[in-house]
């Protein structure tokens, strides 16, 4: 089923330095995750939920210690870690865990089929990188080992989802839905802020440099030190309330 | 008058509400949505604020903004065309920032409160920050000067102020010092450079100093120089306002002051590149206190003052301030407990009470404690349902208890009342412990704060005692009432008040009035009595990454996570019952 991905994921994790950085992304991601499923667990009114989610957040902090101890590992054995962002290194959907999740706005079901769709997606994920990690194999037993809770975290949500929502069917669907729509947001997001960047910097060019020029004179005048304060240079009526 | 006031959109949002000229109550956005340090529309706040006094919006007379949104565009635009041409990266960023939301605050206010936009108005942003240090203040008049990094064209300011109950306020900011010259974004700079997240790192820079020697003062000097007229300017071929709207370091700071550190690698004060951190950092301080209390210092002589109130990011700094208060030569110093950006929602309602509609003054209630209140019964609901022991208690059987376990090496997480308005725990929402074990302290910040060891836990401590153990300097209690200054545990006492005592021998302490948190009081009362001493470990009751708990389940988990010993809630009473959890968990399993 993911045959495909296999030569981009090993390309992708061949790189010490990446494979250094997506360890590190991980583990703030895998934290973000336990927030937010502590915050769900604060949330619920059921009992046996909330000892679940508390559960499962504390898998989840274990996660974020065990990615972040192997990608510091990883870090320390470079000459030169490198920059802290590079080319590549976003996020895609099963990294991501919850993606900004608003915990306080879904009701149980959609919080519980998200957690559920989140949870096999990143377990796909991980399965995938550990069968690209031959060469790695200490990287390979942390993800390894956290693809299987990860399975576990699938199971428990799809059983709980079962327990509490009546048409549990029908959220996971739901959810399904949202998370391709989120993926697509995210894509036009992308598409629309490269096309704002690109306006705004042609307009930079174009239309700022002889206010720049004015600009720069009226600062070579300026000296540094106390100014009086603005307040006093205002007329009555604008020292109110106003925007300026 | 209702008056809703407003800080968003930068860091740290709240919304604070006034009524006929008196708080009733005022929080960060932080503290409701979860999300530390949360810079976005305050929503949460302003609906739990109204909620608060049983209003609907549309009774409020006027929402007031903390800073003017036009004059900050001004000030950024300017910066990019002077940084032309190399602030093209950073234009298109800029502007969607700027255009996309902070500019439109009034259709934003207006539209989200459902209230008319003539009923929205705006204040400057050290305006805001003098009348939170001020109007909150217990003097009549006094010298104001508020420091941070940048408001709309203003990083630093004095005035002066003055009141009388039922008579008329005035606060007159006499001069200031424009962007880019800022000694918050001074510190920020060497925040950034020694990897820590800048507007949040800023105390770790000031923990970090104290276990270097300020060898590179004079380098130090270079960058934040002395104008003739008394005020400073920033070199600025050290910062990098190119790149960013906000001063991050340059090539050249580089050059001078070495690679900056990896923030993946923790800070060894034991290693040399560990000290020469360090000695950064304390030249860095060194130079900041000189620069603020010689300011300090030549404003008192000017207006003969004797009380200052300080406002401003910058007098979150506990060093400058204990130096400020004992070598500038006012009598008093009046920190408010939220100094930051946040508090200044609480100061730009009482400025458009007292100075934009002229309403005559009332003295505040001289406490910080404006937030949601916790519900004990929320806790006894959560513990029963998770099978913990738990109990309800005449209060004093509880403190006895509580001061009983402390001894016995317990850490208790301590709930009590409304939620603290600014960054510290003040004994609504601590975690308190055994001052004087300093395995204690390596507990803490192991299992519950995560964080770096050079970061001190700070001591509370009965005004009554406080001289016993701290020295304070004239005005030291005041300045300790919400923990803005750092002072020098008395030798005698270091070894006993080890977990609370910085390596440079001073912490920063909270000296507690009985009638600010009367049960407090009592704890540090019934532990003194099996104990000896009146003084207890209190740290905010939060994990690391999070924002400090509000309500009762955030407190319940919180204390869950960290496995925490106890849990009081008022008069309510959770331990951990390790064997009985331990259990649980395996059913589960
Ligand atoms: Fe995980
Ligand atoms: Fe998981
Ligand atoms: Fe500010």
């Amino acid at each position: 089923m993911t045959g495909w991905r296999v030569p981009i994921d090993r390309l992708v994790w061949a790189d010490p330095r990446r494979r250094a950085r997506k360890l590190l992304q991980f583990a703030e991601v895998e934290a973000q995750g336990a927030r937010d499923l502590f915050r769900a667990a604060e949330m619920t009114d059921d009992p046996l939920l909330r000892r679940r989610l508390f559960a499962h957040a504390r898998d989840e902090v274990r996660h974020a210690a065990l990615f972040r101890a192997r990608g510091l590992a990883l870090r320390r054995m470079l000459a030169d870690p490198g920059p802290e962002h590079g080319l590549g290194d976003g996020l895609i959907p099963g990294e991501r865990g919850f993606d900004r999740l608003e915990v306080e706005r879904e009701s149980i079901a959609a919080l519980l089929a998200f957690i559920h769709l989140s949870e096999r997606a990143a377990s796909q994920a991980f399965a995938a990188y550990g069968a690209v990690l031959d060469h790695d194999p200490e990287t390979r037993a942390v993800i390894d080992r956290i693809a299987r809770d990860e399975e576990g975290h699938m199971r428990y949500s799809r059983a709980e989802l079962t327990r509490l929502a009546p048409d549990a069917r029908r959220a996971l669907w739901v959810a399904r839905l949202r998370r391709f729509w989120r993926a697509y947001l995210r894509l036009a997001l992308i598409l629309a802020d490269m096309i704002s960047r690109l306006i705004l910097t042609l307009l930079y060019f174009l239309l700022l440099p002889p206010f720049a020029w004015v600009a720069k004179r009226a600062a070579r005048k300026e000296a540094a030190g106390w100014r009086d304060c603005p307040e006093h240079d205002r007329a009555e009526g604008r020292a109110g309330g106003g925007q300026y | 008058m209702k008056i809703l006031g407003i800080s968003a959109f930068y860091h740290d949002a709240a919304a604070a509400l006034t009524i006929d000229g008196l708080p009733v109550a005022a929080v960060q956005e932080e503290r409701l949505s979860r999300s530390k340090n949360d810079p976005t529309f305050p929503m949460r706040a302003i609906e739990w604020c109204l909620d608060q006094a049983g209003l609907e919006p549309e009774a409020l007379d006027a929402a007031i903004f903390y800073e003017r949104p036009a004059l900050k565009f001004d000030r950024v635009l300017m910066t990019l065309l002077r940084g032309f041409p190399q602030s093209w990266r950073i234009f298109p960023k800029a502007m969607k920032n700027m255009v996309g939301e902070k500019l439109w605050v009034r259709g934003i206010v207006s539209a989200q409160l459902g209230i008319p936009a003539r009923r929205v108005h705006f204040t400057d942003h050290h305006l805001s920050h003098a009348a939170a240090a001020f109007l909150t203040a217990p003097t009549e008049e006094a010298a104001i000067l508020t420091a941070d990094g940048v408001g709309e064209w203003a990083t630093l300011t004095v005035g002066q102020g003055s009141k009388r109950p039922g008579g008329p306020v005035d606060i007159r900011l006499l001069r200031e010092v424009r962007f880019p010259h800022s000694l918050g974004l001074f510190y920020s700079a060497f925040t950034a450079w020694l990897g820590f997240p800048v507007n949040e790192g800023e105390y770790k820079v000031m923990g970090l100093a104290a276990y270097g020697a300020p060898r590179f003062a004079d380098e130090v000097r270079r960058i934040l120089r002395r104008t003739p007229d008394g005020a400073f300017s920033l070199d600025l071929g050290y910062f990098d306002y190119h790149r960013a709207v906000d001063a991050a370091y340059s090539r050249r700071f580089v050059d001078l002051f070495g690679p900056p550190r990896d923030r993946f690698e923790p800070i060894d004060p034991g290693t040399a590149q560990g000290r020469h951190y360090a000695d950064v950092a304390a030249s860095a301080q060194r130079v900041l206190e000189e620069v603020i209390v010689d300011i300090a210092t030549a404003f008192r002589k000017e207006t003969g003052l004797a009380d200052l109130c300080l406002g401003g990011g910058v007098a979150l700094n506990g060093v400058a301030n204990a130096r400020i208060l004992r070598e500038a030569g006012f009598e008093r110093l009046f920190v408010p407990s939220a100094p930051g950006d946040a508090g200044c929602a609480l100061g730009a309602a009482l400025w458009a009470d007292r100075i934009l509609f002229g309403q005559p003054h009332r003295d505040c209630p001289d406490h910080p404690f404006w937030g949601p209140a916790v519900e004990p019964d929320d806790l006894a609901r959560l513990a029963a349902e998770d099978g913990l022991a738990f109990e309800r208690a005449a209060e004093a059987d509880m403190i006895d208890n509580v001061a009983d376990a402390i001894g016995r090496g317990a850490v208790v997480g301590w709930m009590e009342g409304a939620v603290e308005f600014g960054p510290r725990a003040l004994g609504h929402r601590s975690i308190l412990a055994d001052p004087g074990d300093a395995a204690m302290r390596d507990r803490i910040n192991r299992d519950i704060k995560f964080r770096e060891s050079f970061r001190p836990f700070a001591p509370v401590v009965p005004v009554e005692q406080a001289a016993t153990f701290f020295e304070l300097p004239p005005g030291g209690a005041r300045l300790g009432r919400f923990m803005s200054g750092v002072f020098p545990v008395r030798p005698e006492w270091r070894d006993r008040l080890r977990a609370v005592t910085h390596v440079d021998g001073t912490a920063r302490v909270q000296v507690l009035e009985a009638a600010m948190a009367p049960r407090l009081h009592r704890l540090l009362g019934a532990y003194s009595r099996c104990h000896g001493i009146p003084v207890l470990l209190n740290t905010s009751f939060n994990i690391a990454g999070d924002p400090i708990v509000t309500s009762a389940a955030e407190g319940y988990s919180t204390f869950r996570r960290a496995g925490m010993d106890l849990l009081v809630a008022d008069d309510v009473v959770v331990r951990r019952d390790r064997a009985r959890q331990a259990q649980r968990m395996e059913v589960m399993a």
